[in-house]
């Protein structure tokens, strides 16, 4: 055991300094390697901005913007946060941005466009099938559709720091050094977000 | 502590937030007081419920993202050139041939074949491209990718792609085809919709060591925690299987997911043998949600195996 966990502390020294080679190297211009940086992150960076703001065409916009102030910006970053802190500082920024320009609708937040027509993607997360039964499929819908108003009544900043705790798996105080506050502010956040989705969800629990 | 203090301190407990000697406050409290220990289940019901609600992004969003990033980044200002070595830098850098200003297309039509790569490399519908030629496209085929371009001097441009088609195939859950296309939506990277009903559906036909085989590569490797949760209800019936066990104390001491954790501690201790005492202790080490650690210890508990030793 301690084997293992010499050995996973290792792997993770040798891919931070092999990370910081590849962050040296399009510093000094190399686009491979800003490819390379690019696609170790941006598959979390998407998963991140679509599950925050449940829009592909916001989620694309948040890529876009993200990874253009990574590559005009890279020069700046001096080591002094981890490349993951620092992206996620500017993904999070723009995400907020989002978030507080529009009043997420509700009824059209999980809408997704495909080329067989407009669907709702909640309807591919429900816990039943096709075939069960109407009233499993009647209860899987009441929850999800609370469960897009509870997240639509969390202010920009509660849905950030919920999203990022409860999906991302981030500790509070990286959460509150990632969002210029602090842990203690991060996880009264956290507390009001989770009291008001249970207020919301609560019968359905 | 009274209730009302663990109440106010259930959510920062469940997220492994509180420090030490208030987690154990609440610990202490839970262990003897029913509607409090109710409250932090509710508290994991809300979670469970909002990770099957977890939204991904939709197939193909990726690869359009990417591509559009090459393009804004190439509008940015140009870099020194390299050499190109897979699709992407290939792509990229028929984007920069086609704007640098020493090179001119002999035809218009090459211009806007070149363009058009970019189009289907981003929709991949043909159904969406007004003005290039369909002819010889069947109308319910799917352009997955172009693999040459070729203008010649009359002003024509020869394409060569790869088309898919779509097909409806039904039959029953039991039809040994239907199985294995369900094994294959099983692991559809792109689409976790599919992934979850697929696997929701072979959960239930878990009969043969190959379904098996794809429930436990779910619950090991599979981003959603959605789906892994499905397979996991699919192994419940192999729970005292080695190889199911060898899996799941695997997912136990690396998924991400407290959800996920508690499930595969369910599963765990059907069956009491030293292995899974051993993988409760190494995780009770290193658990940061305080509600998984008290599953941990409860379960040791009735194990009588220690909960300090480790």
């Amino acid at each position: 055991m301690l084997h293992d966990a010499a050995g996973a502390a290792n792997a993770r020294a040798a891919a931070k300094l092999d990370e910081a080679a590849v962050i040296r190297a399009v510093q000094r211009g190399d686009q491979d390697a800003f490819e390379r940086l690019v696609r170790a992150y941006d598959q979390s960076v998407l998963r991140l901005a679509m599950n925050l703001l449940r829009s592909p065409e916001d989620a694309r916009d948040v890529y876009q913007e993200a990874f253009l102030r990574v590559y005009r910006n890279i020069d700046t970053f001096r080591f002094d946060c981890s490349f993951h802190t620092w992206l996620y500082r500017i993904v999070t920024n723009i995400c907020l941005d989002h978030l507080r320009k529009r009043k997420v609708r509700r009824e059209e937040a999980a809408i997704v466009d495909t080329a067989d027509g407009p669907v709702d993607r909640m309807d591919s997360f429900e816990e039943e099938g096709a075939h069960a039964d109407p009233e499993r499929r009647l209860w899987n819908s009441e929850l999800s559709s609370r469960i897009q108003t509870a997240l639509g009544d969390l202010t920009p900043r509660e849905r950030m720091v919920f999203e990022l705790r409860h999906y991302q798996g981030m500790r509070l105080r990286a959460i509150g050094d990632m969002l210029g506050t602090s842990e203690e502010a991060a996880k009264n956040c956290l507390f009001r977000a989770t009291q008001k989705m249970r207020a919301v969800l609560g019968d359905l629990l | 502590m009274n209730c009302d203090a663990v109440t106010k301190s259930l959510p920062l407990y469940y997220y492994g937030e509180l420090p030490a000697e208030t987690e154990e406050g609440v610990e202490e409290h839970v262990a003897s007081c029913d509607t409090c220990r109710a409250g932090l289940e509710r508290q994991r019901l809300l979670a469970v419920a909002l990770d099957r609600h977890a939204v991904e992004a939709p197939a193909g969003l990726l690869a359009e993202c990417r591509h559009e990033l090459s393009r804004a980044i190439y509008r940015e200002e140009a870099r020194p050139a390299h050499t190109a070595s897979d699709p992407w830098s290939l792509f990229r850098d028929a984007f920069r041939s086609l704007w640098h200003p020493g090179i001119r297309f002999v035809q218009p039509a090459g211009a806007v074949a070149l363009l058009a790569i970019g189009f289907f490399s981003a929709r991949f519908v043909p159904g969406s491209l007004p003005g290039i030629g369909r002819a010889d496209l069947t109308p319910d085929s799917i352009v997955s990718s172009i693999r040459s371009v070729q203008p010649d001097h009359t002003g024509r441009v020869q394409i060569s792609l790869d088309e898919t088609r779509r097909r409806i195939v039904s039959g029953r859950l039991d039809d040994e085809n239907i199985r294995k296309l369900l094994m294959a939506a099983a692991r559809e990277q792109d689409n976790p919709g599919v992934r979850v009903e697929s696997v929701g559906l072979l959960k239930d036909q878990c009969t043969s060591a190959d379904t098996r085989g794809v429930l436990l590569e779910a619950v090991l490797h599979d981003p959603n925690p959605g789906v892994r949760l499905k397979a996991l209800e699919g192994l419940k019936s192999f729970a005292t299987d080695p190889d199911v066990r060898h899996t799941l104390s695997q997912v136990l001491l690396k998924d991400q997911n407290a959800g996920v954790r508690i499930q595969v501690i369910d599963l765990l201790i059907t069956r009491q043998d030293p292995a899974t005492i051993g993988v409760l202790q190494t995780l009770i080490g290193k658990e940061d949600n305080g509600y998984v650690r008290m599953r941990c210890q409860n379960a040791l508990r009735d194990m009588n195996a220690s909960i300090g030793t480790f």
